[in-house]
């Protein structure tokens, strides 16, 4: 995934090798010291190894994600395509006849390999076996030349490679068998144009190529017989099936899609006039094969998205790891650069000793992503496939490329690599004698002149470029800039004030702009960018935890009682606060780690308690008091299906029943998010609306009420209705389509385009997906009389909104009318219900979100651990002393470990409170959350867990470093300190 | 070697160490540090522990305050066995009646001057207000009551060594240990230093048993023990002030 991306990283990583290499080979004190400083505690370089290898896992895991997705819906163009690369039906069976005969010879063209004409049709499929009635309501019947099909796309398998059953005999692929519990010699009756047609299954075949094909969904239940059997039944019910010629590209599955532009240009050719009448072009497997790389950009980077917040606190963990390394070494770099060692050289030792751990983080991360990934992809596969309705339902492929491999390794070592370099650079500055009797540093007089030089500059350019950026409410930059001029300014600022008052004033500025400046610039998030949440939540927790670590001692006051007591529980106290309160630096790394992935976190259980709570409400406006919708095979018509539905055993239980006028379309995207046309089932605006629709959203300024733009979009012919979900592809709310927003509406049969004007916006359109044969259209009413004028003899009716009675039972009714309307392949969808299984589907989608995001988490815990541990081994003198002066050993382990939950504490606090209160922001000053009329709930339950199971796993995390602590002997740890 | 019967101006014997044994063993090297060494301190005496290196003087400071464990033989501390006590029994013993003061002063770096010495106050119970203001009194008293909200990183080596010597004073312990006290300062300063602790042994009988490598210092002790491999080489009563309540008697 990413190819991309591949030159630069694998361009960076050999560049950062080359130095680690470079200094390894030709400095070998450098490498001897690196190497021993490692091996010297095997123990704790491998906690430093765990604590960055989490970063590489979830970059790695991320890429997996978007590896499988691909394969997964890749797999559709083996699965229901194999070697088809182009079809090409007609609205008419007269139409598609010609066709198909300008199209016989098509295979003599070099770049084509096969060329396959099938006739076929929806029907009811019914087995009796064994006393028990088994039926497939859709399936699809095919009458095919079976020996033209088993040649076609040669020398690649066709998926159709049977010899021909004979008459009366039916093959039936895997997917139909299991539907109808069939074997072979079964007798299946088909219901196709209402009349039955008894077959005996002589086959069950697998589901691919060939043998999987079908009018846009996935899962399609076929069934082939002899050419001649289906055409007579359907002319007897004075009905016509279909006619598709198939092409085959020459090559593969994959191989072929490479020629469709070329093939697509010649079969126009041959169809000549034939287009005018209809005659269409599909490109299916190019299609799935972008719509594969689509998703799985998207999903992938969705999770590269929420794992990029666990990476920065990665980050800020080798800072913080290398920080205390450095620490602990300072007397060591003190001498080594009292005795000539130069500052280079010492970042080049820290270069060295940084490489071997990344290289050790970026190879077990791998490993563990590609685990970890695989757990992803199976729990996303399933939250993706409850989104679908119908048959569109994906089937879990599990893959990684070695382009993420490649990836993955180089962007997590060189991750690790660079915190660890500049860190480096940093420690390398360490004054001679500060660091030999450990001092406080202070600053040159020349770089405090440079730095207010830089800063002058530094805060005049952010401060210029943010004007621009918050003019066209840019996401990111609207954020970061002016943040980024306020801390450009923090040298120039301390001529005037001090440190702690400047720090304080600036953090408290960014943590401001951060909250508010969605009051201001309320579009900002409309480019759909993850950047600006990355953003966002780096701003907000990293300004929180300045503005914390600078005034712990007002923070702490509660805790004074406490402390202040001489008894060892406040003794413990006192000293567990004490180092946090003086390592302000790490201290604040620390929370920084906690915050911003706990921040994270609860901004999705909050955002996930706002849709939850929204659910009824949604529900209403899906549904506009509408329960159920049918769903009817149009070759196999219910004769006037308002009336069936509502007379007889049914009348008083369906209490109105409405039909949709609707045709198959593409559309342009108002907002201009893809340049591809989008699939849209077109929807007359059927007269009951005029007494309860769907409830909008949204509407043009002039139109008083929902009444006035369901009136204008019915009588008016430039006039629709979308719903706020058109054209969205999945990843963070950006900005929806609003009335006044045009759009263009194309007739597939014919090429005919227009105008349209969207004149208002649908609450929820659940109601009106999946409509026809289930394939994911997205739905754009308009009036019944402009339908006809565009799509002429494309609008049919084959769906109904049904109203029960209330106190009816949804799936009891719908199990009668599957079973009285079998032969019309009648399929009941329960409105209600797929709203709610939508939300719960987002629900578990926000659920595994977090999950993956609580593994970000196991950074902060475990980079706890190890700071904790590395505390032991530095604080040893102290300890001793401590232990001298008469501390017990039980109190120096609780006061590791209430350090430990100190700071856990504080950083769970910052994220959680965070987190609700950017959720509040965005809830109550910007359209992300649309219209949704409920009172903000706040998710208890989840932040509680949250904060529980931090806390806890933190306090496991210190429990070693703590006992450890507690067993220094004093006389040895004085000794070796003295 | 002559054991000596040691008397201090009280005539109570504060500390007795008998047949002290202490082995420091690394894989299968074996190192003897102290030799069934015997030694009495008595109250208001101050003891200068002087040998070459790796003669066992820390070691004999670490054995005799029970912050290292011992092979064999016996501490008594105030009549109370030091090794028959459990380890958070010496502990509290150690806070009760023990203030030490380091060569490399080891302050605790996250605390202030005040904050270091009142801990000891602290770990037996005194009330944090009281023992605040002992703390502060103490540090003017060394002359660093201006000092008293500084971090150790903020302060001299002398400043850091007086803070010590008041945080192993505050509670008025039965027995200061001192380990090479001076090592890391000038000669001013240390003299300054040793000043202090020959003020506090002359004006409040506060017991002290210093190591040093420094003879100037072993001179103005008022009681010179020398260590040779382990083992006590010689034990003199150098001041007028404690020569009368002396004895002596053979040892070994």
């Amino acid at each position: 995934m990413y190819p991309e991306l591949t030159p630069p990283l694998v361009a960076g990583l050999g560049a950062a090798l080359a130095v680690a290499g470079y200094l390894a080979v030709f400095r070998p004190v450098l490498r001897r010291l690196a190497v021993r400083q490692v091996v010297r505690r095997p123990t704790e370089a491998l906690l430093v190894v765990l604590g960055s290898l989490i970063g590489t896992a979830l970059i790695m895991a991320s890429l997996v994600v978007g590896d499988s997705l691909d394969r997964s819906v890749r797999e559709v163009a083996y699965d229901s395509l194999g070697p088809i690369d182009e079809y090409v039906t007609a609205p008419s069976a007269q139409v598609s006849e010609q066709a198909a005969r300008r199209l016989k010879f098509l295979h003599e063209d070099p770049s084509v390999d096969g060329v396959l004409i099938m006739r076929g049709d929806y029907a009811a499929a019914v087995l009796d076996k064994a006393g028990q009635q088994r039926a497939e309501p859709r399936a699809l019947i095919w009458e095919v030349v079976f020996e033209t099909a088993a040649s076609f796309g040669a020398p690649d398998s066709s998926g159709l490679a049977i010899a021909d059953p004979g008459p009366g005999q039916v093959v039936v692929t895997e997917r139909l068998a299991q539907r109808l519990d069939a074997s072979a010699g079964d007798r299946i009756t088909f219901y196709a144009y209402g009349q039955p047609l008894p077959l005996t299954v002589a086959a069950v075949i697998p589901s691919k190529g060939v043998a999987g094909v079908g009018f846009g969904a996935v899962d399609n239940r076929n069934a082939f017989v002899r050419a001649g059997t289906l055409l007579p039944v359907a002319r007897a019910a004075g009905g016509e099936p279909t006619t598709t010629t198939f092409v085959s590209n020459r090559g593969g599955v994959e191989s072929g899609a490479r020629l469709t532009e070329e093939v697509t240009a010649r079969i126009r050719a041959e169809l000549g006039p034939l287009g005018e009448s209809g005659a269409a072009v599909e490109t299916p497997k190019q299609e799935v094969l972008d719509s594969a790389e689509q998703t799985s950009a998207t999903l992938g980077s969705l999770f590269l998205f929420i794992a990029s917040f666990s990476i920065i606190a990665g980050i800020l963990l080798i800072v913080n790891i290398f920080v205390m390394l450095s620490e602990e070494r300072k007397g060591q770099l003190g001498i080594l650069r009292a005795v000539g060692m130069r500052r280079r050289r010492v970042t080049g030792e820290f270069t060295v000793e940084g490489a071997l751990y990344s290289a050790g983080a970026a190879l077990l991360g791998v490993l563990l992503g590609i685990g970890i990934g695989r757990i992803v992809v199976v729990l996303a596969m399933n939250v993706l496939n409850g989104y679908e309705q119908g048959d569109n339902k994906l089937g879990i492929e599990f893959a990684v490329t070695p382009t993420s491999v490649v990836n993955g390794l180089a962007a997590g070592f060189l991750i690790a690599f660079l915190a660890v370099v500049l860190t480096s650079v940093r420690i390398a500055r360490t004054n001679i004698i500060a660091a030999i009797r450990d001092l406080e540093r202070t600053p040159r007089r020349r770089t405090r002149n440079l730095s207010l030089v830089l800063s002058g500059i530094a805060t005049t350019v952010f401060a210029l470029a943010s004007i621009p950026a918050i003019a066209a409410s840019s996401g990111a930059a609207t954020y970061l800039l002016p943040a980024l001029a306020a801390v450009a300014a923090v040298p120039l600022l301390r001529r005037i004030a001090s440190p702690r008052t400047v720090y304080s004033a600036v953090a408290g500025a960014v943590l401001a702009w951060g909250l508010l400046a969605n009051i201001v610039r309320p579009r900002m998030f409309d480019d759909q960018s993850t950047a600006t949440y990355v953003v966002l939540g780096c701003m907000l927790s990293f300004a929180a935890v300045v503005l914390v670590t600078e005034h712990q001692t007002i923070l702490l006051r509660p805790l004074r009682p406490l402390v202040q007591r001489s008894s060892q529980a406040g003794l413990a106290t006192r000293l567990a606060v004490a180092y946090p309160t003086a390592k302000r630096f790490r201290t604040g790394a620390t929370l920084g780690m906690y915050s911003i992935v706990v921040l994270v976190i609860v901004l999705l259980s909050q955002a996930s308690a706002v849709v939850d709570s929204s659910v009824e409400g949604s529900v209403r406006n899906a549904t506009g008091g509408w329960s159920l919708r049918a769903d009817y095979s149009p070759s196999a018509p219910i004769p006037d299906p308002q009336r069936a539905l509502t007379s007889g055993e049914y009348a008083g239980v369906i209490t109105e029943a409405t039909p949709l006028l609707t045709a198959e379309a593409d559309a342009t995207d108002p907002l201009g998010r893809t340049k591809d046309l989008l699939p849209v089932m077109a929807v007359g605006i059927p007269d009951a609306f005029a007494a309860g629709a769907p409830e909008l959203t949204e509407r043009l300024p002039s139109l008083p009420n929902d009444a006035a733009v369901w009136q204008l979009a019915d009588a008016e012919s430039s006039y629709v209705v979308l719903d706020d979900t058109y054209g969205t592809t999945g990843g963070p709310q950006g900005a929806t389509v609003a009335p006044g927003d045009t759009l263009e509406l194309t007739d597939r049969a014919s090429g005919t385009h227009r105008s349209y004007t969207v004149a208002g916006v649908l609450a929820d359109g659940s109601a009106l997906y999946g409509l026809g044969s289930g394939e994911f259209r997205y739905p754009v009413l308009m009036g019944k009389a402009a339908l006809r004028s565009l799509f002429g003899s494309q609008v049919q009716v084959s769906s109904l909104l049904l109203r029960t009675a209330p106190g009816t039972n949804p799936a009891e009714l719908s199990s009668r009318l599957h079973a009285d309307f079998l032969l019309n392949g009648l399929v009941v969808t329960d409105i209600q219900q797929a709203v709610r299984d939508g939300f719960a589907s987002s629900r578990q989608f926000f659920q595994l979100m977090q999950g993956y995001l609580a593994l970000g988490l196991l950074v902060g815990i475990t980079g706890l651990g190890v700071i904790m541990v590395r505390a032991v081994r530095e604080r040893r003198r102290t300890i001793a002393v401590l232990r001298a002066l008469g501390f017990r050993a039980s109190t120096l382990r609780w006061s590791f470990l209430a350090e430990s939950t100190f700071i856990a504490v504080e950083g769970v606090v910052i994220g959680c409170v965070l987190g609700v209160l950017t959720t509040w922001m965005l809830y109550e000053y910007s359209p992300m959350f649309g219209s949704l009329d409920v009172s903000f709930p706040i998710a208890w339950g989840q932040i509680a867990l949250t904060v529980g199971v931090t806390l806890i796993a933190s306090m496991i995390a210190t429990l070693a470093p703590a006992r450890r602590a507690a067993k220094i002997r004093p006389a040895v740890a004085l000794r070796i300190a003295n | 070697m002559k054991r000596r019967i040691e008397m201090a101006s009280d005539g109570q014997p504060l500390l007795v160490a008998e047949q002290v044994t202490k082995i420091y063993r690394s894989g299968e090297v074996s190192v003897l540090a102290l030799d069934r060494l015997d030694l009495t301190v008595r109250a208001g005496e101050l003891v200068a522990v002087m040998g070459p290196s790796g003669s066992g003087k820390t070691t004999l400071l670490n054995c005799l305050s029970g912050l290292d464990d011992i092979d064999s033989g016996r501490v008594l501390i105030q009549g109370r066995d030091l090794f028959a006590m459990s380890d958070a029994d010496r502990t509290e013993h150690r806070a009760r009646s023990m203030g030490f003061v380091f060569q490399s002063y080891n302050l605790i770096p996250v605390f202030t001057a005040v904050e270091n010495v009142e801990l000891p106050l602290l770990l037996v119970g005194t009330p944090a207000r009281e023992a605040r203001t002992q703390a502060l009194e103490i540090l003017d008293r060394v002359g660093l009551g201006g000092r008293a909200g500084h971090r150790p990183n903020e302060m001299s080596g002398g400043e850091q060594q007086r803070v010590t010597i008041a945080r192993a004073l505050v509670a008025r312990p039965a027995i200061v240990w001192a380990d090479e006290p001076t090592g890391n300062l000038d000669t001013a300063m240390a003299g300054q230093i040793m000043e202090l602790l020959q003020q506090l042994n002359a004006e409040e009988h506060q017991t002290i048993v210093l190591v040093t490598h420094d003879p100037g210092i072993g001179r103005s002790a008022s009681r010179l023990v020398r260590m040779s491999d382990g083992r006590l080489a010689h034990d003199e009563v150098r001041t007028a002030a404690l020569a009368g309540a002396a004895a002596t008697a053979e040892s070994g």
